[in-house]
């Protein structure tokens, strides 16, 4: 295992900076480990290599394109059995308000507003963030039902900072394999369900954080080992 | 009966050529018994209801049609275009280094990540691809976002343009011709065979004017697909296959003293009534059978 990280340096399983990776001829199986695998970032092109290479690798290019668009992120999820709201994609209000009332929480589908979520409890409100999520109406968004409280909670190798999204995280790191990312989730009592996933911004990481991935590695060198 | 959806944008009926196109594949799959709608951003809840997805909006991993070609490949509906072929034709990155694996003939082409952004690498990259060279971000489409830079100022300031979207950029060798091959294959089969010739004294098919925001396009003539010289389909057989399944490509290929190098593989060829259709006029009945088979 070869592990490609920008934000560690050491750890109990051979690391190197993507940088490194991209001009290197490497064939191994391929851990890539960054905060943002978003689409044409470094993190993407890491797992393009590997995957162009012909090296298995940890996450892939569609699991991350999937992934990080939310109406395809329900889609699979909801196959593999995760509880998620129901949604509709579309920029039509009128739609909207047919298929699923009031409250509402509103995901963007664009590829400029990769953060955030809007919930929305009239049709001024509905059209206010189809306005500004749609980029003018120009795109759809992903409007779910609200269920109950809407939170983010980091997601490291499947282990999420919330008890009752355990479950969750778990099946999602399963099913896409993104190993660093914030999840979007609403809590209603005991029961939770995935509404969208983000990058990890890198001021979001902290150093437990950091001790957690390396832990990680270490149980992954003693598997192999 | 098979009920095709063809997903759209309002700019595909704004040049009256694509419009009538997109009105032929209607006329044709309805001639063959089949429903033919066309699907907008309103009524993506409508996907699952349908046998097939036609992809005719522009597509991109970013934009709305790839999570159009996802829902419709995730419900088991026959797409063109596929998710896979999205994601490789849509980014230069990926597309040039599964051609380059396959031993596809294509221009010398080298990568250039942010941090190779100094001199030592730019000196280097004039040396091996020489001057001017040219620099694509890997989201081009449409001749947009390829630019000749012929110092290093210009090769910094274009960069940096890219790397605001993309944390890697193409760099290829200058290649002028007076036009480019546009071979269209569709599920390993030649379809329509065409040239993109380049306008008056211009190095792409479709340039900015200085000083305008207007685009001007070359000429597209139309060969037929028998009559297309026989290496010139193999390379865009090959090239098809290297990107990896089933699909409706539009292959660009240059030819330099008799031979012949893939520029880049397109998911999503355009197809305007009059230029791609003139020769080989059964590609409407093709592409239906391909979603109808």
């Amino acid at each position: 295992v070869l592990v490609v990280s920008d934000l560690i340096s050491k750890s109990a399983v051979p690391t190197v900076k993507p940088q490194q990776f991209l001009e290197s001829p490497a064939r191994d199986f391929i851990l890539n480990l960054e905060c943002d695998y978003r689409y044409m970032k470094i993190g993407y092109y890491v797992s393009l290599y590997a995957e162009t290479l012909q090296d298995p690798v940890i996450p892939t290019c569609n699991n991350i394109l999937d992934a990080y668009r939310t109406p395809v992120l329900l889609l699979r999820a909801k196959k593999k059995g995760i509880p998620t709201p129901p949604f509709v994609l579309t920029n039509s209000t009128k739609e909207i308000i047919y298929e699923l009332g009031f409250p509402l929480v509103v995901f963007p589908s664009n590829p400029f507003s990769s953060d955030g979520y809007r919930i929305v409890y009239s049709q001024g409100g509905l059209y206010k963030a189809l306005k500004s999520f749609g980029i003018n109406y120009n795109y759809p968004v992903c409007a779910e039902a609200l269920l109950g409280e809407v939170r983010s909670v980091k997601c490291i190798f499947g282990e999420v900072n919330h008890p009752d999204a355990a479950d969750i995280g778990l099946k999602f790191y399963e099913e896409f394999g993104i190993p660093i990312c914030k999840l979007y989730i609403q809590t209603m009592g005991k029961e939770c369900f995935l509404c969208s996933v983000s990058p990890l911004k890198t001021v979001e990481i902290h150093r437990k954080d950091i001790q957690r991935i390396k832990e990680k590695l270490k149980e992954l060198a003693q598997t192999i080992g | 009966l098979v009920k095709i959806a063809c997903y759209v944008e309002s700019y595909n009926f704004s040049d009256p050529r694509e419009m009538q196109a997109l009105l032929k594949f209607k006329k044709t799959a309805e001639k063959m018994n089949h429903e033919f709608d066309f699907l907008w951003k309103q009524n993506l809840g409508d996907i699952p209801h349908y046998n097939s997805l036609f992809i005719r909006a522009t597509t991109d991993p970013l934009y709305t049609a790839y999570i159009v070609s996802k829902i419709g490949w995730e419900n088991g509906l026959k797409v063109l275009d596929t998710p896979h072929s999205i994601k490789v034709c849509s980014n230069k990155i990926h597309m040039y280094r599964l051609l380059e694996r396959n031993n596809i003939p294509l221009i010398p082409t080298m990568i250039l990540t942010k941090e190779q952004l100094h001199h030592r690498f730019i000196e280097e990259a004039f040396k091996k691809l020489g001057c001017p060279l040219v620099v694509k971000a890997p989201y081009t489409s449409f001749s947009k976002y390829v630019e000749k830079v012929r110092c290093e100022t210009s090769f910094r300031n274009v960069c940096k343009r890219f790397f605001r979207k993309s944390d890697i950029v193409v760099l290829q060798k200058f290649v002028p011709t007076l036009f480019d091959w546009r071979v269209g294959v569709l599920n390993e089969e030649i379809l329509y065979v065409c040239r993109y010739v380049m306008p008056k004294g211009k190095w792409k098919h479709g340039m900015k004017l200085r000083g305008k925001s207007k685009f001007i396009w070359g000429r597209t003539t139309s060969i037929s697909r028998y009559a297309a010289p026989e290496k010139l389909k193999e390379v865009a057989l090959k090239a098809c296959k290297a990107i990896g399944n089933n699909d409706l490509f539009g292959v660009d290929i240059k030819e330099v003293d008799g031979h012949y190098y893939v520029v880049e593989v397109n998911d999503n060829p355009s197809i305007y009534s009059g230029y791609e259709d003139a020769k080989d006029k059964d590609i409407y009945q093709k592409i239906i059978e391909a979603l109808t088979d």
